[in-house]
């Protein structure tokens, strides 16, 4: 039933923190079947999706991927505004662990292979994205695509001069439709790898091209994707994955014996625990399963003197790395400190105190973002520049729909902005320091200040969009350009 | 609950106020505008407006849904001997002497959503195709509040159709609810069965007794389920009133985009929405036939065994879906002597004959060749 000489694409949909359960498939198909990794002409994702395509096709240690959003769940999970919280950085954070996590060739490994999903901010539309000329870029990309709106911030990031947002919005399982596309969504509904729930509830939705069932299942993992559930339920999550996908393959018959070469982390730290795990084949003979899983337990209560926080059962599944890693994650931190904060009246006080900490832990990290922000701020003050100017335009053009034509001048066309697909063209942010930057800042509050270099460029712009049958003011915003900045506001 | 819900609003007169406003409540959840406009009352002022849909607006609905069609075909009301109308369309093949082809839609579904396959599979082969009791653009009568008296209503129903019609026999085709009434039907009527083709059967397995879930569920998402449990499963559509539409085209956009082929407008859910807008007689016996959270109350699997054995079953899975495909296995291993197969079609979903219509039409006329 599954057609391995037609090809296949692979779709991870985009998820927030539920990205834990794409670490599990991955892992699976990673040591199961790498073949389906390996040749896969295409592998697609949006969001957290895009971060674990980006993680596989580049090879990275899965392991380590996993301690990573574990530690970033925890991290969201410590305040009391959870990531909500202003000192919470999510895109910082992302930065960071891609730039320690993909190695220096990343962009050759994903160019072609790896398809990032996209929302352009100007029209909505979905951008699919394969082609990456640096590291910086690849990066750059998976940051637009995890970046929701409001939830990571104000002003959308940039992708090659183009403000670009979350994948999910527009298209959350790129080519879902095509029949080869092995799609891959950690919410029951009609996916290939997906949890199953208990229910056959046939009504489902559709948010951008994700199926989801209507059942109790999905409304908890929907309520989870944005604010991180403990790590232990994450860690569920991502033993979920493994055997939603090893199901998959046993179902196609896609099972591989596994291949020594799968994954180089995955060995390496295998020869080290291999007294812990005896097989990775447990689980596929039904017969022969239970009894090595019996065998394991034994082994392993044996081995382990320690708490183990999660399921045993759980554990048995998954490769000795990832076991590890979901392990320490579910290990409550020991110690004197953190037993008395998480007594009961330490909480309630800490709620309490909310009004007062919470002003200055904002003004701390909006002075730290202030401080990042510094490189990137010409262009984006241009880039709000321009949607005020749009939303200043469009609302002036709804009050009053028959103004009388105006004399065009160069003067009034010169106090509008430059319509905004120039403006990345106009001004890129290499070629500009932050000393000219009240140049540039002015240059929209009162273009009369601007110095003569400007003004020029500014009529050049202007120029090709300007006719002379009509009112100067008017015309330097044609209707395309109202159309695409007014979604922009709306978004 | 389940059983007294359609009474309420035909008994509001002499109630008081707090019992036509309790009317009133259900009559917006259960009963659209268009029933209440022969009932005497205020509400009937109002109300009209509440839903955006009518019979005729349905009717103009599935002209456009069957408009690309090329074959010739017929559709009439089919009066049935217990007085209900039931919505037939037929694609003659007066010189073919092969046994015809009968399609049961699914749950919320109608005739139209068949439009991608008519073509191909009434080639050498009368087809008929009709709304189901209580669906689409057949009668809406109130059906038992009993699982058992509903099903026996719908079996009924086809029987007394099939009647209607004068056909001998015939292979029967359903999809989701469809596939769990055609087996009933083939339970009842073995002899006019030739074949049983059973896509995306809903109501098979039994509901699992560890129900314990191995995840933690919030006791809030326990109660939101507890609150939407007695209500009609569509009932949020109604509810809606103008918006119905939008929230059709809003949660569901892969209809539009499975049939993009034949249509490039909202054809699709606009029908979709005309077809469930309706008075919820269907529906409501639907929900007393299931148990929550989507279960059969009378699991077919309990049963299947006690089909007659030459009736050969095919079952036709999406690959996505998220009803599970072992069914098939179950049926082949509770029946060793008959013939069953599964055949699974990649790619597609709940709505296989949509999503691949190419993959699904060649699959059915494979199986209805095999039939003669």
């Amino acid at each position: 039933m599954f057609d391995r000489e037609r090809g296949w694409n692979l779709s991870f949909a985009g998820c927030g923190f539920l990205g834990v359960y794409h670490v599990g498939v991955s892992s699976c198909l990673q040591e199961r079947a790498p073949y389906l990794i390996t040749e896969a002409p295409k592998i697609y994702g949006a969001s957290a999706g895009a971060l674990n395509a980006a993680a596989l096709v580049c090879g990275c240690c899965l392991a380590e991927c996993c301690s990573d959003v574990m530690d970033v769940a925890k991290e969201a999970r410590k305040r009391n505004l959870g990531p909500l919280h202003p000192s919470f950085n999510l895109v910082k954070i992302l930065k960071n662990g891609l730039y320690r996590n993909l190695p220096e060739n990343a962009h050759e490994l994903a160019s072609g292979k790896l398809c990032i999903s996209l929302t352009r901010v100007s029209d909505g539309e979905n951008v699919l994205v394969s082609e990456f000329s640096s590291k910086d870029e690849l990066i750059q990309a998976l940051i637009c695509s995890a970046f929701v709106p409001i939830y990571c911030g104000i002003i959308p990031p940039t992708f090659r001069g183009v403000r670009y947002v979350d994948g999910g919005i527009s298209n959350n399982l790129p080519e879902y439709e095509l029949k080869n596309t092995i799609t891959i969504s950690p919410f029951s509904g009609e996916s290939d790898i997906c949890p199953r729930d208990n229910s056959t509830n046939f009504h489902e939705l559709r948010i951008t091209n994700t199926s989801i069932q209507f059942s109790l299942g999905n409304l908890y993992r929907l309520t989870r994707a944005l604010f991180p559930p403990e790590p232990k339920v994450l860690g569920e999550m991502c033993q979920q994955g493994y055997n939603d996908a090893l199901r998959f393959l046993k179902d196609n018959n896609l099972l591989n014996v596994p291949s020594p070469t799968g994954d180089l982390h995955l060995t390496q730290e295998k020869s080290v625990i291999s007294s812990q795990c005896t097989s990775p084949e447990c689980t596929i003979s039904s017969d022969v399963k239970k009894a090595e899983e019996k065998k394991e337990v034994e082994k392993k209560s044996l081995l382990k003197q320690e708490i183990w926080p999660l399921d045993k059962r759980i554990m048995d599944k998954l490769p000795p790395t990832l076991c590890k890693v979901l392990q320490e994650a579910c290990k409550e931190k020991a110690g004197l400190y953190n037993q008395i904060t998480g007594l009961l009246p330490m909480r309630v006080a800490s709620y309490m105190a909310l009004p007062c900490t919470l002003p200055v832990e904002s003004a701390y990290s909006f002075a730290m973002r202030l401080v990042d922000w510094f490189p990137d701020m010409p262009d984006d003050v241009r880039w709000m520049g321009s949607v005020a100017g749009a939303v200043y335009h469009q609302t002036r053009k709804r009050l009053f729909p028959h103004r009388p034509p105006v004399g065009g001048t160069l003067k009034k066309c010169l106090s509008l902005p430059a319509p905004f697909q120039h403006a990345s063209t106009y001004l890129s942010p290499n070629t500009y320091s932050s000393m000219d930057l009240e140049n540039w800042v002015f240059d929209f509050s009162s273009p009369l200040n601007s110095d003569a270099l400007n003004s020029d460029l500014h009529i050049r712009k202007l120029l090709p969009s300007f006719n002379s049958d009509d009112s100067g003011v008017e015309l330097s915003f044609s209707g395309d350009d109202m159309d695409s900045c007014s979604s922009e506001v709306n978004f | 609950m389940a059983e007294g819900e359609l009474a309420i609003p035909s008994s509001d007169k002499g109630l008081g106020l707090i019992g036509s406003l309790r009317a009133a409540a259900w009559s917006l959840v259960y009963v659209p505008a268009r029933q209440l406009e022969r009932e005497s009352g205020w509400l009937s002022n109002w109300l009209p407006a509440w839903c955006p849909t009518s019979e005729a607006h349905l009717k103009e609905a599935e002209e456009k849904m069957l408009k690309c069609i090329t074959s010739s075909y017929s559709k009439e009301h089919v009066l049935l001997s217990g007085g209900n109308q039931i919505w037939t369309l037929s694609f003659p093949q007066p010189l073919s002497q092969k046994t015809p082809l009968v399609l049961l839609h699914g749950f919320g579904g109608g005739v139209g959503l068949w439009a991608l396959n008519f073509e191909s599979l009434c080639q050498n082969r009368t087809v008929y195709a009709f709304d189901i009791l209580g669906f689409g653009r057949s009668g809406r009568p109130q059906f038992e509040g009993d699982a058992e008296k509903a099903e026996m209503q719908f079996v009924q129903s086809i029987e007394d159709w099939r009647i209607a019609l004068g056909l001998d026999h015939m292979i029967l085709l359903g999809h989701n609810l469809g596939a769990f009434l055609a087996s009933a039907y083939s339970l009842k009527y073995p002899s006019r069965v030739k074949s049983l083709i059973l896509v995306e059967p809903w109501g098979f397995p039994e509901r699992p007794d560890n129900a314990a879930e191995e995840r933690p569920i919030p006791i809030w998402i326990k109660a939101v389920g507890a609150v939407l449990s007695p209500f009609n499963p569509l009932a949020g559509l109604r509810l809606a009133g103008p918006l119905g539409l939008s929230l059709v085209q809003r949660l569901r956009p892969d209809f539009k985009k499975k049939y993009a082929s034949m249509f490039d407008d909202d054809t699709v859910t606009e029908y979709i929405y005309h077809c469930n807008a309706q008075s919820p007689s269907g529906e409501t016996a639907f929900r007393t036939m299931t148990i929550p959270y989507g279960w059969a109350r009378r699991p077919m699997l309990q049963r299947i065994d006690k089909m007659h054995p030459d009736i050969p079953i095919t079952v036709i899975y999406g690959a996505r879906s998220c009803i599970d495909g072992n069914s098939g296995s179950t049926i082949q291993s509770l029946r060793p002597n008959s013939y069953v197969k599964t055949v699974a079609i990649r790619g597609a979903g709940h709505y296989v004959f949509a999503d691949q219509p190419e993959d699904f039409n060649q699959k059915v006329i494979e199986i209805c060749d095999f039939v003669d």
